[in-house]
């Protein structure tokens, strides 16, 4: 018999969840596409809104920074600047803030039937793909008008982003799988985003930190991932050995939240 | 290998009941104040299912019945791995698919055809498996030509029966299924009966919940019985059904207490069923009057405007008639501390020898729902032996009246 399940109290272990979750990769995938296909079915504007969100918050913090406060940028012009450290925590924001109740959202389906509940959070980190693509996009582009070459540096870019990414599914994970044991958290990761608008050097360049608070300035990944991006794209200003730390970091909550998620996963249905 | 296909031991599930699991941070932190990180037992614990055992050989179809809470559901959800066991180990023989209800997943912006796409990845079907399919389930549908466009612009007819369709075209060696077939239109609910026959027969292996004992019965030759999460009988169909019935009337009461279950201040808090000289019972006659009491308690509320909606549902779930006390003029106020007590009393009752569920609804002016509760199986219509000519054999169906029968011969 090729197909034997067997059902026991204890969970199954972690390399046994995500063999499972390949097994399951199209489900994951048509989730995906759901959720970007619903997203914007019902606006007017539609996909356009993928465009403008990012292009509203590229001038609203580039006039903010830039020309209220004056905050220099160096050599790299405000705009492709600021856009920069956007195309860094435009991802997190999203998987962050839609990942965290995605599980309360898909209640309705969680009760009814099996699935690895990792898919839930999992497809809205790749909806968010899409728009973090077309942030990149617009790089791109201003990257061509301002004349910027990157040199060859660009060959780290790959690595930021995967770190980004993996920033992204972090933060979702922990979130969706602490907000099915503690509602609080549907409050909390408002306040998180805004205040990470503040602490992640978005509009503003890390250097512009000073030195005493760097290292626990650094402890936020972003920080580096941003910092990475601007180095790896416009060849300035070196990563500190602090933003190491931050990656470190980043990998130890990674697989912390792969193993928090799948203790969380077992109680789902009886707790919801 | 074996010739087993679903084999359960020794099933324990339970249920912690104040544990509330998606607590807030303040309940766990004072929680951990109080007590520290020891374990937050001693709470009230339920046992759902209660040392079950039964095995399902290849190819059969069994039947699962029992009255609400005997621990079916549940039974269901851990076979379909939707929620684990706190004991006990089932092994599943072949591929399994749950259908625990239609339509899961199906999103009302997308049209028909992502929907069955959407529908069959979530129920387990691969990308070519539902597109090799994908003929035939429209065929079955019978939504063709709304295919593409947005399942909200649907009749509730057609979209139950696109998602039933997606459902009857999976393909597993097991199936669990939960009275996923009271749907749709009688015409679909034949459709789907047939179509649940044919993959019986197939060979396959089934596993269907229902309170609805003529599915049961048409379905399946054997049967099991769950009485307060134990497993009370397995055997021949119209045995373990006999049984069922036996225990539904030995069991059942006519003085049914309820508690508050919630922070209402308002609540129905007693029901009696009388007979038409006020004696308690819940065994009626066919065509003897049924009457009921109900007691209405405030505990700290002065409210109007207080009516009551009582209904009678056959054991299928299907509502059979309703009345509202306002409509016959009946409303009424209550002062804190006060019970009201109201009667109903049903004459000229033609409802088919069998058991009965009650609803019954307060309300608040024509649309607030204070408080409402179902109790199953509330009372149990016998034949009446009596009258020869109200007793009749063969009888199919809910109510029963006496039309004039002619013949005209040429």
């Amino acid at each position: 018999m090729q197909n034997k399940t067997i059902i026991e109290p204890r969970a199954s272990s972690l390399n046994h969840k995500l063999r499972e979750l390949w097994q399951y990769r199209e489900l994951l995938l048509m989730l995906a596409y759901r959720d970007f296909r619903v997203k914007y079915a019902q606006a007017f504007l539609g996909f356009a809104w993928a465009l403008i969100n990012p292009l509203i918050n590229l001038v609203s913090l580039s006039f903010v920074f830039h020309r209220v406060a004056n905050i220099s940028t160096g050599d790299t012009p405000p705009i492709l600047f600021t856009l920069i450290g956007l195309a860094g925590w435009t991802y997190f924001s999203e998987v962050f803030s839609t990942a965290g109740d995605s599980i309360i959202g898909a209640q309705q389906m969680v009760k009814k039937i099996y699935f690895p509940r990792l898919i839930i959070p999992l497809s809205k980190a790749i909806t968010a793909l899409i728009d973090l693509g077309i942030v990149l996009a617009l790089l791109l582009l201003l990257l061509i008008y301002y004349r910027v070459s990157p040199g060859s540096n660009l060959l780290f870019f790959p690595l930021f982003l995967i770190l980004a990414i993996m920033a992204g599914l972090t933060g979702g994970l922990w979130l969706s799988a602490l907000t099915i044991r503690f509602r609080d958290f549907k409050y909390i990761s408002p306040l998180f985003l805004r205040i990470g608008i503040f602490i992640t050097p978005i509009a503003y360049p890390a250097s512009a930190v000073p030195e005493a608070y760097l290292f626990w300035y650094f402890l936020n990944p972003l920080a580096g991932i941003i910092e990475g991006f601007r180095w790896s794209l416009t060849g300035t200003v070196p990563l500190p050995v602090y933003a190491f730390v931050g990656f470190a970091l980043l990998i130890i909550l990674f697989v912390g939240s792969l193993l928090y998620f799948s203790k969380v996963e077992e109680v789902i249905a009886d707790v919801l | 290998m074996s010739n087993i296909a679903i084999k359960v031991e020794h099933l324990y599930k339970r249920y912690d009941l104040h544990k509330k699991g998606a607590g807030t941070l303040r309940d766990t932190l004072t929680n951990v104040w109080r007590n520290g990180f020891r374990s937050f037992s001693a709470q009230e614990t339920f046992w759902a299912l209660d040392d079950v055992s039964f095995e399902v050989p290849h190819g059969q179809v069994l039947g699962i019945i029992g009255r609400n809470g005997a621990g079916k559901s549940t039974l269901l959800k851990i076979l379909s791995r939707i929620t684990p066991p706190t004991k006990g180990r089932v092994e599943l023989n072949g591929r399994v698919a749950s259908l625990l209800e239609v339509g899961t997943g199906f999103h009302h912006e997308l049209t028909g055809r992502e929907n069955i796409f959407l529908n069959g990845a979530i129920l387990g079907m691969s990308r070519s498996e539902i597109r090799r399919k994908f003929d035939e389930i429209v065929d079955f549908s019978g939504v063709e030509r709304f295919l593409d466009s947005p399942v909200k612009h649907y009749s509730s007819g057609m979209y139950v029966r696109l998602a039933f369709a997606v459902a009857a075209h999976l393909e597993a060696e097991i199936l669990l299924i939960d009275e996923v077939l009271a749907v749709g239109d009688v015409e679909f609910q034949r459709k789907c009966l047939g179509k649940m026959g044919e993959l019986a027969k197939g060979g396959r292996t089934v596993l269907v919940v229902s309170h609805n004992i003529d599915l049961i019965k048409s379905l399946c030759r054997e049967i099991a019985l769950l009485q307060n999460g134990h497993l009370a009988e397995k055997g021949l169909t119209d045995h373990v059904i006999g049984q069922y019935t036996q225990m539904v009337q030995k069991t059942g009461k006519a003085d049914h207490q309820f508690n508050l279950n919630s922070n209402k201040g308002i609540y129905i808090k007693h029901l009696k069923l009388l007979s038409s000289g006020r004696r308690m019972k819940r065994e009626f006659f066919f065509g003897e009057p049924v009457c009921a009491e109900i007691s209405i308690h405030s505990i700290d509320e002065e409210i109007n405007g207080l009516s009551l909606a009582v209904g009678i549902n056959s054991q299928l779930g299907q509502r059979i008639l309703t009345s509202l006390s306002d409509q016959a003029g009946i409303q009424f106020g209550l002062k804190p501390g006060k019970t009201s007590r109201v009667n109903i009393q049903f004459k000229g009752l033609i409802l088919h020898p069998g058991n009965y569920s009650l609803y019954i609804s307060l309300r608040r002016g024509k649309l607030v729902v204070v408080d409402d509760l179902i109790i199953e199986d509330a009372f149990t219509v016998q034949e009446f032996s009596e009258r020869a000519d109200l007793k009749f054999e063969g009888h199919w169906g809910i109510i029963r009246i006496h039309p004039e029968w002619q013949i005209h011969k040429n």
